[in-house]
């Protein structure tokens, strides 16, 4: 325990001091989000194109990543931990794209289904081949769904690779165990506070983004 | 990862080549200071209380808040940080101000962050709830000679209370999913198997924590639909469906 007139709630030299090391902390964050962030697009594109082209399989692919979104988090990335090893980064952004298929497949589902029936009328009319009405008219119609989509599952997984630390990944989340461990509450704060800004940022340039792939929603309020 | 913060009664080293149905079954696994019965009850007190007292500032804040009209811009902004809430940085950011008021690394930290991840679902889901109370039943009450004042409790939330039970359930069910997080943050609870397994290195000890925290999130869910079942009259719960097929 270090003393307390010593261990404020932040030490602005350690920061300087450490700053390599919390450095690599946003690094490391960054990687585990943006992996698992691509992850879950993949596979939730493919489990969203599943559920509307057969409408059958819609309750059982919401049932199923409902119950992955509800597993607990420290379980699920202890689950993976002796299959893949501790320090395996696969550990962590098997489960973290894991939580994110909920919200990626829910507002996909929901942008493609948005799609008033008479714009893919006219698209089929205007002799587009399906691949082509759905690439070049259904999903830029869809982008404002699946990109509010993509915000908050993004936002959601920075929170979520602080738990990661307790497989000791987790990057800023390593930081906070870090200070935890020694009751020493700069690298505590730092790993808690940073994480908050880290998710915040991220969302401000995804809500940018998505105001360049959606030029159009400018014009009339954005949904 | 090693256990970060002594506490109160350190989990006796469990043989590492133990089954986990051994471990499962054996009576000194449940028994105890460190026994599953112990840990069970600090989980579900701490849930309880937690989904408690979200309910009761969530749900009459949101019914007025619906009733009045007024809010929306409130709830499109909540519904972006609903999902968002990073429970573990708020805990520790927490942890310092609580120690210092001599509180300690527990309760408080991890009750008020996960209260803040149950507010919101509890907030958002009584809201539309309530909006979506259909205008004519609200008319018919009034012509029927119900007060102003009895429009929100009487008619509104009754209305609404089918759909706001699930609101709740999604929040309890986030609740008892993050808790175990607290085992790393100076607690105990039903999360000490999973950290204290890594700590020994035990795999079995990890595993039986997993089964019993995933077991604990089935159970309430569960205990929901029971509770739905018992406390709702079937119209409600009727309309409550076609509600949620709505929405």
């Amino acid at each position: 325990m270090i003393a307390e007139a010593r261990n404020p709630i932040i030490r602005w030299e350690w920061v300087v001091d450490e700053w390599d090391q919390i450095r690599a902390a946003i690094t490391e964050h960054l990687t585990l989000t943006v992996l698992a962030m691509l992850l879950g697009i993949v596979v939730s594109a493919v489990l969203a194109a599943v559920a509307l082209r057969f409408r059958w399989t819609m309750t059982p692919i919401t049932a199923t990543t409902s119950l992955i979104y509800t597993l607990p988090s420290v379980a699920l990335f202890a689950l993976l931990a002796p299959v893949f090893g501790n320090l395996a980064l696969t550990t962590a952004v098997i489960p973290l794209a894991g939580y994110t298929l909920l919200i990626l497949v829910t507002n996909t589902v929901a942008g493609f289904q948005a799609v008033p029936k008479s714009v893919r009328d006219a698209a089929d009319g205007m002799g587009l081949t399906p691949t082509r009405r759905v690439l070049s008219v259904e999903l830029p119609l869809a982008m404002p769904y699946i990109m509010t989509g993509v915000r908050i599952a993004t936002v959601s997984t920075v929170g979520l690779v602080t738990v990661a630390a307790i497989i000791g990944q987790g990057g800023l989340g390593r930081l906070i165990f870090n200070g935890l461990s020694r009751a020493f509450w700069t690298p505590m704060t730092v790993g808690a506070g940073l994480s908050i800004i880290l998710a915040l940022t991220l969302d401000a340039i995804l809500l940018g983004i998505a105001a360049l792939v959606t030029p159009w929603t400018r014009r009339k309020a954005a949904t | 990862m090693r256990a970060l913060i002594p506490t109160a009664v350190e989990q006796q080293a469990v043989p590492r080549d133990i089954g986990l149905f051994e471990w499962l079954f054996d009576a000194d696994t449940w028994t105890g200071p460190t026994g599953i019965l112990t840990s069970l009850w600090d989980t579900v007190v701490m849930c309880t209380a937690v989904t408690i007292v979200a309910t009761l500032v969530a749900v009459p804040a949101a019914a007025v808040m619906a009733h009045l009209r007024k809010g929306e811009v409130s709830t499109t902004w909540a519904v972006s940080i609903s999902r968002a809430i990073p429970t573990f940085a708020i805990a520790a950011l927490l942890i310092p101000w609580s120690l210092r008021r001599g509180w300690g690394f527990e309760p408080w930290p991890i009750f008020i962050a996960l209260l803040l991840l149950a507010l919101v679902p509890i907030y958002l889901t009584t809201y539309n709830a309530i909006r979506q109370v259909p205008q004519e039943s609200i008319d018919a009450a009034r012509a029927l000679g119900y007060r102003e004042s009895a429009v929100p409790g009487a008619v509104e939330f009754a209305l609404a209370a089918s759909v706001i039970l699930t609101g709740v359930r999604v929040a309890a069910i986030q609740v008892v999913a993050t808790e175990p997080i607290r085992a790393f943050l100076g607690g105990d609870g039903l999360g000490r198997y999973v950290r204290d397994g890594f700590g020994q290195n035990n795999n079995t000890l990890v595993l039986g924590g997993i089964i019993l925290i995933g077991g604990l999130a089935a159970l309430t869910g569960l205990a929901f639909v029971l509770l739905e079942r018992l406390a709702l009259p079937n119209g409600v719960r009727r309309l409550g469906r076609q509600q949620g097929e709505n929405t």
